[in-house]
């Protein structure tokens, strides 16, 4: 059994015209342990599905099953909030800047209700020594950290209570390369230890394949193409993804991808065409890509992809 | 002669011994691109600020020379850079902040043609769409009369771009110009400067952190840490033959597995000797003093002290 199942989800902006469907419509399982990579370009709405996923906004519509448990009633929810954690893009906004690390990280068994100081102080240590910042990180403050000291604080914080998911949005956009590499390795380093699953949400492909089990790709607020890591990168199906993954600058100098570039933009999510909604940017569409949204179908090697050219 | 030449750049803040860019020095040939690319902190955005004679408050150059085609920018009063806009130009890292919020685009760049050009408001405005057409803007005369709030990031990035042309610069420096934009934009703005440098000859000093990008289109490479210049030369020879520690550190903390709980330390500027020191493998005595940059290969320089000739018998 999946530890997340979503189902049909949705999450609408504003009312009428001025409505902006951000998610529409998304399917997605992440099992225990496991890593679900969610790529796609800014305003695609993955932010806006993880934010959701956490519980930080409300779904307009759709189903969210943690553990074979639909999200309603008010018990499921406290525990579902204790097990399902957020890490957040930029590390020093964060957090407050006006909490010692040691503050920080107490807070959330805290608002859980642990009592026993000797239990959150010896919980503090062990998280800590996880992340790789020793105890004499406990009595600094955020501006005495760089930027990746502070992602790591920020990584502390999401596992103190011990959750079973954590929902990463751009962990490593705003750190150097270097900082970036290590970063990775201490989220897989930390899965290996505790079987903890990750949404990792990013813009960033090549950081997505170094961490992803799977990795699903979205455009305008539905997911496209979804499949294990390495079948997306070697040999992607949809168009969407082609073309995504095809402008992403490479260090080979010899063997040169032939780049496929996207004309204009995507399009306003408020003014969305009828059909596909990549049919304007799209070199395979064809008359029923404009009168008829595709589905998310599974194509016979298991994998899945959202479009007539490829599913037929 | 190359087309721009600088050298020895040392900046440091005002009262304090301390250096942010010690003897920084590269070259720019026409219709070339050269890359700067480092870490953060490694003071490739400084150096380019340098250069362009732009930089902040409380920060001054010790010393340095800039030169565009053999004539010395360099003010001898202020010890700055002075040039004008048909010289050098620059593109930043946000557009939209670069952008003046409260004026048309198309104004902002007939300004830029009023004042540098001196053409009449009426041209300036012809001109400007004209540019803007010229960036691949769809609509240019619409887009003219649009606020940079309007346009999506893509979109004021290529007005920046066409700011920086209407003068015809002989060079144009671009700092980071598609870290914020998404890759498929990012594709088409790259694709975008390699065509105007092909069709004006000008040459560029493209600066990023993202050694992909630099792979994709730059000439040669300068590699930056610290405020110091660490390694440069031709593409190829910088990537396929790397000689300097930290360009090798650099390139493989893309693809090595480190061990994550070792956390990353910070440059210190305190430094008298090489800045790479504390963090090198093969860091020894010499490495206390600052190196020169030592020919490796033709075309190929790198700044250590393993390149002397009698240290590199036996070094690793």
């Amino acid at each position: 059994m999946a530890l997340l199942e979503v189902r049909d989800l949705h999450k609408t902006f504003g009312h009428g015209h001025n409505a902006v469907p951000a998610v529409r419509g998304v399917d997605l399982t992440i099992d225990h342990g496991e890593t679900l990579g969610l790529v796609g370009e800014s305003g695609c709405g993955k932010t806006t599905l993880g934010r959701v996923v956490v519980g930080l906004q409300e779904a307009t519509g759709g189903e969210i099953i943690f553990d074979g448990e639909p999200l309603d009633g008010r018990l499921a929810r406290a525990e579902y909030r204790r097990r399902v954690q957020m890490v957040f893009q930029h590390p020093a906004q964060s957090l407050n800047r006006r909490m010692k690390i040691v503050t920080t990280l107490s807070e959330p068994l805290r608002l859980l209700k642990v009592a026993d100081p000797d239990e959150i102080d010896a919980r503090i240590d062990e998280v800590l020594q996880l992340v790789g910042l020793g105890p004499i990180y406990r009595p600094r403050r955020p501006r005495q950290l760089s930027g990746g000291q502070q992602q790591r604080v920020a990584i502390a914080r999401a596992l103190m209570p011990n959750p079973d998911l954590v929902v990463l949005d751009e962990p490593t956009s705003s750190l150097d390369q270097s900082v970036r590499g290590r970063i990775i390795a201490l989220l897989r380093s930390i899965q290996r230890e505790r079987d903890v699953a990750y949404l990792f949400i990013s813009h960033d492909l090549s950081t997505v394949r170094r961490i992803a089990d799977r990795v699903a790709v979205m455009y305008l607020g539905r997911i496209v193409e979804m499949a294990p890591t390495e079948e997306i990168f070697e040999d992607p199906q949809h168009p969407y993804t082609k073309a995504l993954l095809s402008a992403v600058p490479t260090m080979d100098l010899d063997h040169r991808a032939q780049r496929i570039i996207l004309e204009g933009e995507t399009p306003s999510p408020t003014d969305l065409p009828t059909g596909c909604s990549f049919q304007d940017r799209c070199s395979l569409v064809h008359d029923r890509c404009r009168v008829e949204q595709p589905l998310l179908e599974s194509l016979p090697d298991g994998r899945m992809a959202e479009c007539f050219a490829v599913t037929a | 002669m190359s087309l721009l030449e600088v050298a020895d750049i040392t900046v440091g803040v005002k009262h304090n011994p301390q250096t942010l860019l010690r003897e920084v020095g590269l070259t720019v040939e026409p219709g070339e691109i050269m890359g700067l690319v480092g870490e953060s902190g490694s003071g490739k955005t400084m150096s380019s600020l340098a250069i362009m004679g732009l930089l902040p408050a409380g920060i001054e150059m010790r010393k340095g020379n800039v030169t565009l085609e053999g004539r010395d920018l360099v003010d001898p009063e202020t010890g700055e850079v002075s040039r004008t806009a048909s010289e050098m130009t620059m593109i930043f890292q946000h557009p939209r902040d670069a952008l003046n919020p409260t004026m048309r685009v198309g104004r902002q760049i007939a300004r830029v043609l009023e004042i540098n050009q001196d053409l009449p408001r009426s041209e300036a405005r012809n001109t400007a769409v004209d540019t803007l057409r010229h960036v691949g803007i769809p609509g240019a005369a619409r887009v003219a009369r649009a606020y940079p709030h309007q346009l999506s990031g893509g979109m004021c990035q290529r007005v920046m771009i066409a700011m920086a042309l209407a003068c015809k610069p002989r060079i144009l420096i671009a700092d980071e110009p598609t870290t914020a934009l998404d890759v498929t934009i990012q594709a088409q703005i790259f694709d975008l400067i390699k065509d105007l440098v092909a069709e004006t000859g000008c040459g560029v000093l493209f600066i990023t952190h993202d050694l992909g990008a630099i792979a994709e289109m730059c000439d040669r490479v300068t590699v930056m840490y610290g405020g110091q210049v660490m390694e440069t030369g031709t593409l190829r020879e910088v990537f396929t033959n790397p000689q300097h520690p930290y360009t090798k550190y650099l390139f493989d903390s893309v693809e090595r597995e480190v061990d994550p709980r070792v956390v990353e330390e910070d440059v210190n500027f305190a430094l008298m000797g090489c800045r790479f020191g504390h963090r090198c493998p093969s860091a020894f005595e010499a490495c206390g003093e600052f190196p020169p940059l030592y020919e490796v290969a033709e075309a190929h320089r790198s700044s250590c002290f393993l390149h002397r000739k009698e240290e590199s018998i036996g070094a690793p």
